[in-house]
């Protein structure tokens, strides 16, 4: 137990020092220098200075914040609507079960680059809420899938039955017996979920798609692909950005594994 | 027997269809939903009202929105989606086919790098050849799994084509296959890891099989027990993965396109995606979906080929 809770220290530390940042007004992302443009990392500025001189520690740690924000957002979504319709379409049984079924080999099989490019072109400059509404067509569908094949084990044990026999409804032999004991294994979705979509996010505003501002990893990506060759610590700090907050996610979510 | 394989099959089509159908639907909506003028965004804020109208006319938006669905969907059915409206006098659908070239030879090379890669690693990890160091190859199996393309593939770029010189720059145009190969080793890395997972724990259940204790006892090498003995059957969940992947791996074209300025699918969408080319745009990112769908489809024919439990 000791073991699993600690796997979630990484993220937190991630979120404490990005918060930390963030509170210290004097390094607003939106506080240009443009003398400072790409100016090297120093004692005062520890990760430099990135396009039109803006301070990248405050840069990134903004970015951090609101894209880890927006990813476990839009997982918990996608866990608190995927988990209760698989394990209600299997309770069901069927054709609802059959349909359920069917939905999530449509959305798995989907091409999600291709789904976000073609709804986000109906915006001309997305913002992260856009972004979090585009992710969450799809977010549900790993989480269902889970609780469905899962909710068919428990669907005949004895333990369901005896709640049957007792005269309890569909309804709260799902809600009371069922789900509790489906949430630790879909939970385990948690993380990986979580961290497809930092990536996403940071992939999809590095292709142009990202929130205006341009407070994103994607963006700082973006900024150090286009002066690699005159200022590299833009992009390895970007980069390290990127991965970390990847996977500090996937490591939070090994959490809720049980091994 | 036939009758089931033929209900298979159109089953599979129906759904490639559901999937384009889907996608071109939403690309279609989503542009027309967008409010503003497009004639206005295509010609500036500065064109005249006739100039516009003119335009409107042209791309059938002064219709409603059924008839201009109908048209829309007639035009991907014969493949003649109209002009492009960057490049008047160019069919949209042929530069569309222009890129799908690229775009192609990228994803197929990084699918082949990405399974050999992956297979070997899966065979190191899982054969005797490495001793006490399998666990090395399982330990880098899962980092590498763990870091996105987006996180390696500029650092790793910058450190070979900036740094050492050993590849082309991004961008160079005299960048020919060297820079192709690149570009798809990188896409294909990903996909080697996730390759080599599955295939490590596929060749792990086989490995413990009767038949594979028959092949040592009648002296077969070690190179002949894994590789042709127990290969071949953990082939399916390879190529299932593969598969699986092939989302991924189109969003990681997309990445490495704009990355390495190459020509392609996700660059042209790029492109008209800016320049709010509608034509060139739904051609695109149909095109990217067929190929999405019809890889998908290949990759289960060849499970089905090779593995006769799937056939049935």
């Amino acid at each position: 137990m000791k073991g699993r809770l600690l796997r979630l220290l990484p993220l937190a530390l991630l979120v404490v020092f990005a918060s930390a940042v963030c509170v210290s007004a004097s390094r607003a992302p939106d506080r240009l220098v443009l003398a400072d443009a790409f100016c090297a990392p120093t004692l005062a500025r520890p990760l430099g200075c990135g396009e039109a001189g803006v301070d990248l520690t405050s840069l990134l740690g903004h970015a951090i914040l609101r894209g880890a924000l927006l990813a476990v957002v839009v997982a918990l979504v996608g866990f608190a609507i995927g988990t209760p319709l698989g394990a209600a379409s299997a309770m069901m049984r069927g054709r609802f079960e059959r349909a359920v079924e069917r939905a999530c080999d449509l959305v798995q099989a989907f091409p999600t680059f291709l789904l976000a490019f073609a709804v986000l072109s109906a915006v001309r400059a997305p913002s992260r809420l856009h972004l979090g509404v585009v992710f969450a067509i799809t977010a549900w569908a790993p989480f269902a899938r889970l609780a469905l094949v899962q909710t068919r084990v428990l669907r005949d044990a004895a333990f369901v039955e005896a709640a049957y026999a007792l005269g309890l409804g569909r309804a709260e032999v799902l809600f009371r017996h069922v789900l509790p004991n489906l949430l630790g294994v879909v939970a385990v979705q948690l993380g990986g979920t979580a961290a497809a979509i930092v990536v996403s996010e940071a992939a999809l505003s590095f292709l142009g798609f990202g929130p205006r501002d341009g407070v994103s990893l994607g963006s700082v990506m973006d900024q150090g692909v286009a002066s690699m060759l005159r200022a590299p610590h833009v992009l390895v700090a970007g980069s390290l950005s990127v991965f970390v907050t990847s996977a500090s996610m996937l490591i939070a979510g090994r959490a809720a594994a049980r091994d | 027997m036939i009758f089931r394989a033929a209900r298979a099959v159109l089953s599979r089509v129906a759904e490639a269809a559901a999937v384009l159908l889907v996608l071109a639907s939403l690309v279609f909506f989503a542009m027309r939903l967008l409010p503003g003028d497009p004639a206005a965004l295509i010609l500036g804020d500065q064109s005249e009202e006739a100039e516009r109208a003119l335009l409107r006319a042209k791309l059938g938006l002064d219709q409603p929105l059924w008839l201009q669905y109908a048209h829309f969907l007639r035009g991907l059915a014969t493949l003649d989606l109209g002009e492009s409206l960057r490049r008047p006098g160019v069919a949209a659908m042929a530069r569309v086919g222009a890129a799908l070239g690229p775009t192609s030879e990228l994803a197929a090379l990084a699918v082949l790098f990405g399974a050999i890669l992956g297979v070997g690693a899966a065979l190191l990890a899982s054969g005797p050849w490495l001793g006490e160091r399998r666990r090395v190859v399982d330990r880098v199996l899962v980092a590498v799994a763990a870091t996105p393309l987006l996180a390696f593939a500029p650092v790793v770029t910058y450190g070979l084509a900036a740094r050492l010189r050993v590849v082309p720059l991004p961008g160079d145009p005299d960048a020919g296959f060297a820079g192709l190969a690149f570009a798809s080793a990188l896409l294909g890395i990903p996909l080697a890891a996730q390759v080599g997972r599955v295939g490590r724990a596929a060749l792990a259940d086989v490995g413990r099989a009767q038949f594979m204790g028959v092949a040592r006892a009648k002296g077969a090498t070690n190179f002949r027990v894994w590789v042709v003995h127990a290969l071949p059957p953990s082939a399916g969940p390879i190529v299932t993965v593969i598969a699986t992947q092939l989302g991924a791996l189109l969003g990681g074209a997309v990445v490495l396109e704009r990355l390495f300025e190459r020509a392609g699918l996700g660059s042209l969408m790029l492109e008209a995606y800016a320049s709010r080319d509608l034509p060139v745009l739904e051609g695109a990112v149909v095109a990217s979906g067929a190929l999405f769908v019809l890889t998908q489809g290949l990759a289960a024919l060849a499970h089905a080929a090779m593995d006769p439990r799937v056939r049935a």
